[in-house]
Order: structure tokens, then C-alpha cells, then sequence
């Protein structure tokens, strides 16, 4: 089995660049998330939708910026850069909040969960399919970024003050042309 | 969301119409966790009709699994496929989950 892939925090990633993305700013309201995600995702072309595995995974970012982030604070927006195409789906998303502090103790929790799945030790599992903090609450799975950093398969970046989160996806062409010299 | 229950003899199956979002996913918990104070003993969740699942579904799907282990009960989860799927995949939660191909197959498991 591969190394756990990590969360990243670098100001300068690529990921951050925000040429020709499109712009949308959201209130954080916790009620209408799904629905702040569909007017996003609507952009996408049908061939990168996967039925809804794209919407899926921005919600869940979108969700992370606007409870986590913004602790859904009426008086906090959060800002969303975005831009699809058949082999690309890229987000950045800014919440006004403290920001994720926890990106080293999260990336060392994956490497624990990693190492149960590649023993398939499903006991020792059970202390780790759920990353937890002192903010979590009941509604909180604790597994959205192990499937994020699987889903982003360019990379999840987070700024260094942890509240801009940056991740990309290649798609593979499914039908890549033949070139006629 | 929509949960309905069945029976087959002693075993309780728990048919999950819909999505399992940020907003509704707590319902199927708390089912099962009055389903336990009922001292039922052995489900089979049926996703056949989950057209959604987030975090929070996959994290009540965790929670209900983990609390049944505990008790030492059974259950299994049948028709685990499509976008549902594909979510758990990328958890790598497969394994983890006691999942089976349909009811069917889950109540002849389940049957002493």
C-alpha cells in the first residue's frame, strides 16, 4: 500500500493561483450549504461529475469553511474560487475564521489510520476512522479529509494561517484522440 | 430521508431511502439507538435506495457499526453501490464496514 497522503500547507502551492477562477461569496449559513455547492458545481461539465462524487467533496469543504471556519457566525462569509473543465476540477475556498490549526497532529493521525488499513488490523481501525477535536460535534463524521486527500488527487493546501484550503483534481481523458498526420 | 423498518423473524432491516447529508444522517442513528433500547439484536442496513452520502452519513454508518461491535450484536449492510460506494472507497472503509452483497444474502447470514 502507497504512503498516507498528507494534508499540505504552503502559502506559495500552485493550487493557490487563482487566474481565470471564477468568484462566488456565500453567507455562513449551515442550512444552505448543499444548496451553495450545486450553484458551484453546476459549472462542471456532466463528464467530471462522477454522479455526485464532485458535489460531494466541495460540500465538504464548503461545510469545513462555513462550521469549522466561521463557527457559522451570520456576520462571516466565506469566499469560493472555482473552475472545471473535462480534465480538471479546482476550488479554493476562504472562510474568516481562526483558521485549521491542526494539520500536523491530522496528518500524523492519517499515518495511524494508514497503518491499521495496510495491516488490516479493523480493531485498532476503530480508534482511528474518526478524527475528533474539542470542537467536534455529533453532526461531525471526523472523515471527510481521509476521503478528500484520496478525491484531490493534485493535493488539499492550506494556507499558513489555516483558513484558505486550496485542492485540485486531474481527471483521465476517457476517450483521448488520435492524432491523423 | 426515509427510513422504514421490516422484519424477517428476528432480524430488523432498515430500508434508507434518499440522501444521507449533513442534515439528515442523525435520524438513522438515533433509530438504531432506539432499536437497541427495544433489545433488538440484529439489523441489516439496506442502502439500495441511498442516492447520497456525505461525512456525516458515513460518520453515523461508523457510529452505529462501532456501538453494535461493542454490544457484541450482528449487523450487516447490503447494497452498498454507486456514489455510495465510491465515498466509502475513498475512506478505505470497505473492509471495515460488515458489508454483503443484498437483504437477502444479509438474513441468511444473519439466520442461526
Amino acid at each position: 500500500m502507497e504512503d498516507a497522503k498528507k494534508i499540505l500547507q504552503d502559502d506559495n502551492h500552485v493550487l493557490f493561483l487563482k487566474d481565470d477562477m471564477f468568484i462566488k461569496d456565500f453567507p455562513s449559513d449551515y442550512r444552505q450549504i448543499r444548496y451553495f455547492t450545486l450553484m458551484i458545481v453546476q459549472k462542471a461539465p456532466p463528464e467530471i461529475k462522477e454522479i455526485n462524487l464532485l458535489e460531494q467533496q466541495i460540500s465538504e469543504i464548503i461545510k469545513n469553511a462555513v462550521k469549522h471556519g466561521n463557527r457559522s457566525d451570520p456576520n462571516k462569509k466565506i469566499n469560493v474560487w472555482y473552475t472545471f473543465s473535462k480534465e480538471e476540477a479546482r476550488i479554493i475556498v476562504e472562510d474568516e475564521g481562526k483558521g485549521f490549526k491542526n494539520i500536523d497532529e491530522w496528518n500524523t493521525f492519517n499515518v495511524e489510520r494508514h497503518d491499521c488499513l495496510s495491516k488490516e488490523d479493523y480493531t485498532k481501525l476503530a480508534d482511528y476512522v474518526s478524527y475528533r477535536t474539542e470542537n467536534s460535534d455529533d453532526n461531525d463524521g471526523g472523515n471527510a479529509m481521509f476521503a478528500a486527500v484520496e478525491y484531490w488527487n493534485e493535493g488539499v493546501v492550506f494556507s499558513k494561517n489555516g483558513n484558505i484550503v486550496a485542492a485540485g483534481k486531474k481527471f483521465p481523458r476517457k476517450h483521448p484522440g488520435i492524432e491523423i498526420s | 430521508m426515509e427510513l422504514k423498518i421490516r422484519k424477517s423473524a428476528d432480524i430488523y432491516i432498515i430500508d434508507v431511502n434518499g440522501e444521507m447529508d449533513l442534515y439528515n444522517s442523525y435520524k438513522l442513528k438515533e433509530l438504531v439507538m432506539k432499536m437497541l433500547e427495544k433489545k433488538i439484536q440484529k439489523f441489516v442496513i439496506n442502502m439500495e435506495d441511498v442516492e447520497y452520502i456525505d461525512s456525516s452519513g458515513i460518520g453515523a454508518l461508523i457510529y452505529i457499526c462501532s456501538t453494535i461491535k461493542k454490544l457484541s450484536l450482528k449487523l450487516l449492510i447490503a447494497n452498498v453501490r454507486g456514489s455510495v460506494k465510491k465515498v466509502i472507497e475513498l475512506t478505505k472503509l470497505m473492509g471495515y464496514f460488515p458489508i454483503t452483497g443484498n437483504v437477502l444474502e444479509a438474513v441468511r447470514k444473519l439466520t442461526d
